[in-house]
């Protein structure tokens, strides 16, 4: 084989500790190398140009650039060559910038590693074959996992431009958070007079499909082609039949049912439709809750219900779904305010968190949208809010910002001193983050023109004295400490990812971080897609993030599912695991270990069994490689001939 | 007993030789000590099965290595007969577990054991080669070497498996002969001791040993050859071009490519049979890697192979959520 070796500078960036002159000069020597070459940017323009004009010259049949991460510009590389008309897999990269100079500082040992990865590279290269990829046809149906507004936002996008949506949402009615909030910032438009009409939207276009109370059971396939089995959970209602009139609500005996939507504050019946503007407009049975459903006597909703849509035999049932992308959308979850012990959340009644806050201010809150405490139904007086709880603390482990609370304490204290002009709002804080469009100008809109006294601090404890709740803490502008007695304290609880994400995230074979945040393919400049080509992000699932960006987002996602349903067809990854026949002893622990289902029994002639790999399911894994006792499986690019030319360059 | 309880063998196989198709059983050698495998397919051979402390060899790879029975039977083939000690029947497990075998094509004969005679051990006591006859007493062994009647106590020539033994007792069974035996050992501790003794070593010592060790050996692939479930057989990675692991060069390192590539084909497969060790020409103490393996496979993922037909061995499984992996 007659190989190439290009060696880029990348600026200084990798000649300013790694010798790049000396590189290319020594990959002469190397076995195969006819030509080899140093330069400045080999990803610019004129560096490409180089490339195809030695393969031109040179004769070259194979090309090794040694440079950065093979992430960012094996694909420029690789189209480089093939415009030379090389086939695009006669090319290796050797990454001596993110694994050499950029984490050493010695010369002399980054060019003698450079110089070992460079020869690792070309003895691999020697051993390339070229590879062909087929083409496979798109399916062109959007899966949207979850029914918050980034999600919402998502599926309208596509419903318009023509395309099929399925969607679901774990929970029986879409909207997300958002849909718990009462108004929101910096403009205070209602937050359900803006996310209904998108909701209702939803529910009445022909292109979408919803599944609510609805989960993930199982995603198979590629993208273009993926096969999801929905979970659709037990309602007990027959939503074809329910019209939401509500007279079950009205007349079921259970009355103390947990009250999700509103966090806990009022009790809920059995039966529920958790607020007035649900979509879709469906009653469901908590099981936990239901007379009937625990052996006791009642049915008195199946006895009401005009239309008999009540089922107490109801089971999950299971749909199975072809979609071609998949947007995830599954937003977060907030931090359990009673880890802070000293702050007594959960302790106290009249310790609540910010979205508990946000249900009392809403109209249909538990108090009709009047501030009343939890504890006795009086309305406060004075009100404290303490910002970063579980935001910035390494010490519970939320070492991050959620980026929302800053604001969302603004507007949650405007509101507060609109409802209640007598009132009086603390807000401690840490530091105000405030960088949106006019946020900053609506914080202090809060200070200035509503008087919400603001004191940079932590709050040590708080305790109760007589029926109010005494707040200690220090203000650290003026160096004391502070205590404050208040009516009812609001923890602004933190972003954190949402409870089984990272289930869906190994459902999905996305990654995802150590606090469960979907991981996004660059942070800069591939921003809503995964690494699994086909998935894409929405909203907080990728981070905390608050409404204009989550549906900025959304609409992000919906325009990378636009541009994959542009084509008819998607050129199928070549990489994948093939099967010698002639080796293969059928033991079938391939087919055993696939995490993708991917490998299957084939019979020849005789009744001879042997594995089969689908190469449109196959991810290149290489586990079944792994697995095989006579390496009959071979994942092409990465066989073991090329693994060990490459082992041995480096024992050598 | 040994002759109450081939009588009982005799008989059981005789009842049930119209339905089998073969018995696969031991029966002696002509070297007067040794047992040999026989096929019995003939009432009139069944005179020639034979059991206790020789029957040393694990007589599963015969199922599923050639001369290949075939794994999966022509419809309507009569199910083999197959005698088994406690270690063997966990081949059958493994080999059943891993579809090699399907239950029904085996009827097995099972025999609690109470320890085999590694003949290498009994050499270094008595010339073998003058042997004129050797048997059991009890716990005794009586060999006569035409001279003189070496009477060596059973415990201080078993195989090095034996000692550690938690399953003399055959695991899957359709026949018991015999009364169970009493295992040697109970927990993880007792039974891996040969592997602490050489885990307390310093590192150099340890790689002295295996290299001192591994030396020896000849790569005539006996080993290989003996253990029921390496599988592949003329497909070994240890011989192929294609991919190229290995090359034919006689040194160490491609001797301990060879052995270590032997135990990872066999990690949380390994039943510790002691074919391999006991197949050895050179008396190198293979078993003793893979013993290694086992022990790994024990206490950080509670597995060990050979025990339940339903369970799946951890590295035929993938989990992405494993923690332990």
């Amino acid at each position: 084989m007659r190989i190439g070796v290009f060696v880029c500078s990348c600026g200084t960036n990798i000649a300013g500790t790694v010798d790049t002159k000396r590189v290319a000069s020594e990959a002469l020597s190397f076995a195969d190398v006819v030509y080899a070459t140093n330069y400045m940017y080999t990803c610019s323009e004129p560096g490409q140009q180089e490339i195809q004009k030695a393969i031109t010259e040179h004769g070259l049949q194979g090309v090794v650039v040694a440079a950065c991460s093979p992430r960012m510009h094996e694909p420029t590389f690789r189209r480089a060559v093939e415009k030379a008309g090389l086939n695009r897999y006669m090319f290796e990269m050797a990454n001596i910038r993110e694994h050499v100079s950029w984490i050493g500082t010695d010369k002399e040992a980054n060019t003698r590693k450079a110089l070992d990865l460079v020869r690792m590279a070309v003895a691999k290269l020697r051993f390339n074959a070229p590879l062909f990829s087929s083409k496979a046809p798109v399916n062109k149906r959007l899966l949207v996992i979850g029914g918050g507004v980034a999600g919402i936002q998502a599926a309208l996008d596509c419903a318009e431009g023509g395309m099929d949506v399925v969607m679901v949402e774990r929970k029986q009615y879409i909207g997300g958070k958002m849909a718990k909030l009462d108004k929101t910032f910096p403009t205070i438009d209602c937050s359900s007079c803006i996310l209904g009409p998108k909701m209702v939207d939803v529910s009445q276009n022909e292109k979408i499909t919803l599944y609510a109370a609805s989960q993930i059971e199982s995603i198979n396939g590629y993208i273009g082609n993926f096969t999801v089995d929905i979970r659709k959970k037990a309602t007990y209602v027959n939503w074809d039949a329910c019209t939401g009139c509500g007279a079950c609500v009205e007349k079921c005996p259970s009355k103390k049912a947990e009250d999700y939507f509103n966090e806990g504050l009022g009790q809920a019946r059995a039966i529920n439709i958790p607020f007035p503007q649900a979509i879709p407009k469906k009653a469901a049975i908590d099981a936990q809750f239901c007379r009937q459903l625990n052996g006791k006597k009642c049915g008195v909703c199946a006895k009401i219900c005009p239309v008999k849509a009540i089922d107490f035999e109801m089971k999950d049932t299971i749909v199975t779904e072809k979609v071609g992308a998949i947007i995830v959308a599954t937003g977060y979850d907030l931090f359990d305010y009673s880890v802070y012990g000293e702050y007594g959340g959960g302790r106290y009644p009249d310790v609540i968190s910010g979205i508990q806050y946000e249900r009392i201010l809403s109209a249909s809150g538990p108090f009709g949208g009047h501030i009343r405490r939890p504890s006795d139904g009086r309305e406060p007086k004075d009100i404290v809010f303490i910002s970063c709880v579980g935001s910035r603390d390494a010490s519970v482990g939320r070492p991050y910002c959620s980026g929302i609370c800053c604001m969302y304490i603004a507007k949650q204290a405007i509101l507060t001193k609109d409802h209640m002009p007598e009132s009086n709002s603390y807000v401690f804080y840490m530091d105000i983050r405030s960088p949106g469009k006019n946020y900053d100008e609506f914080v202090r809109r809060a200070q200035e023109e509503y008087g919400v006294q603001y004191i940079r601090g932590r709050v040590g404890k708080i305790y109760q004295r007589g029926d109010r709740m005494v707040v200690q803490g220090a203000d650290t502008l003026l160096g004391v400490q502070v205590e404050v007695e208040a009516d009812l304290v609001v923890l602004a609880t933190g972003v954190e990812s949402s409870s089984g994400a990272g289930e869906l995230a190994e459902k999905l074979r996305i990654s995802y971080d150590q606090y469960g945040f979907y991981m996004e393919s660059h942070p800069k400049l591939r921003p809503v897609e995964t690494n699994t080509a086909g998935v894409y992000l929405a909203g907080a699932c990728q981070g905390p993030k608050d409404i204009p960006s989550s549906v900025a987002q959304g609409s992000a996602a919906a325009s990378k599912v636009q541009s994959l349903f542009a084509h008819d067809t998607i050129e199928t990854n070549p990489q994948v695991a093939l099967v010698n026949e002639r080796n293969c002893i059928a033991c079938g622990k391939c087919i055993q270990v696939c995490p993708f289902g991917a490998i299957q029994w084939k019979e020849l002639r005789g009744g001879i069994k042997k594995a089969e790999v689908l190469q449109t399911v196959c991810q290149g894994c290489g586990v079944c490689n792994a697995t095989c006792p006579p390496k009959a499986i071979q994942l092409q690019h990465a066989t073991d001939n090329q693994i060990l030319a490459e082992v041995n360059e480096l024992c050598a | 007993m040994l002759e109450t309880d081939r009588n009982q063998l005799h008989k059981l196989v005789e009842e049930a030789l119209p339905e089998l198709d073969m018995v696969i059983g031991w029966g002696q050698s002509t070297d007067s000590f040794q047992t040999t495998p026989v096929f019995v397919r003939d009432a009139k051979q069944i005179s020639q099965l034979t059991l206790g402390p020789f029957c040393s060899q694990n007589l599963t790879g015969y199922l599923v290595k050639p001369p290949a029975l075939d794994a999966a039977p022509k419809e309507g083939a009569k199910p083999i007969g197959i005698c088994v000690k406690g270690c063997d029947s966990r081949s059958l497990v493994a080999l059943i577990q891993e579809k090699f075998l399907t239950r029904e094509r085996v009827r097995i004969f099972g025999i609690p054991c109470r320890g085999t005679v590694d003949w290498n051990k009994v050499g270094k006591l008595v010339d073998l080669s003058n042997v004129k006859s050797a048997t059991v007493e009890e716990d005794v062994l009586v060999v006569d070497d035409s001279q003189t009647t070496h009477r060596i106590k059973l415990e201080e020539v078993l195989a090095r498996k034996c000692y550690g033994c938690r399953y003399p007792n055959p695991l899957i069974q359709d026949v018991t002969i015999g009364e169970p035996a009493t295992p040697r050992s109970t927990s993880i501790e007792s039974s891996y001791r040969d592997v602490d003794r050489l885990d307390a070593k310093p590192l150099e010592e340890r790689l002295d040993f295996w290299q001192s060790e591994l030396d020896r050996c000849i790569r005539c692939y006996a080993c290989r050859n003996a253990c029921p479930l390496c599988v592949c057989q003329d497909k070994c990675i240890i011989e192929s071009r294609e991919p190229r692991w290995l090359t034919q060069r006689v040194g160490i390192p491609e001797k301990f490519l060879f052995h270590f590539i032997h135990a990872m084909h066999l990690a949380g497969r390994c039943t510790g049979c002691g074919e391999c060790e006991r197949a050895c020409p050179m008396d190198i103490p293979v078993t003793l890697i893979k013993e290694k393996l086992n022990k790994i496979m024990e206490e950080r993922l509670g597995y060990s192979a050979g025990l339940d037909v339903e369970a799946v061995p951890p590295l035929l499984t993938f989990n992405p959520g494993d923690t332990e992996i």
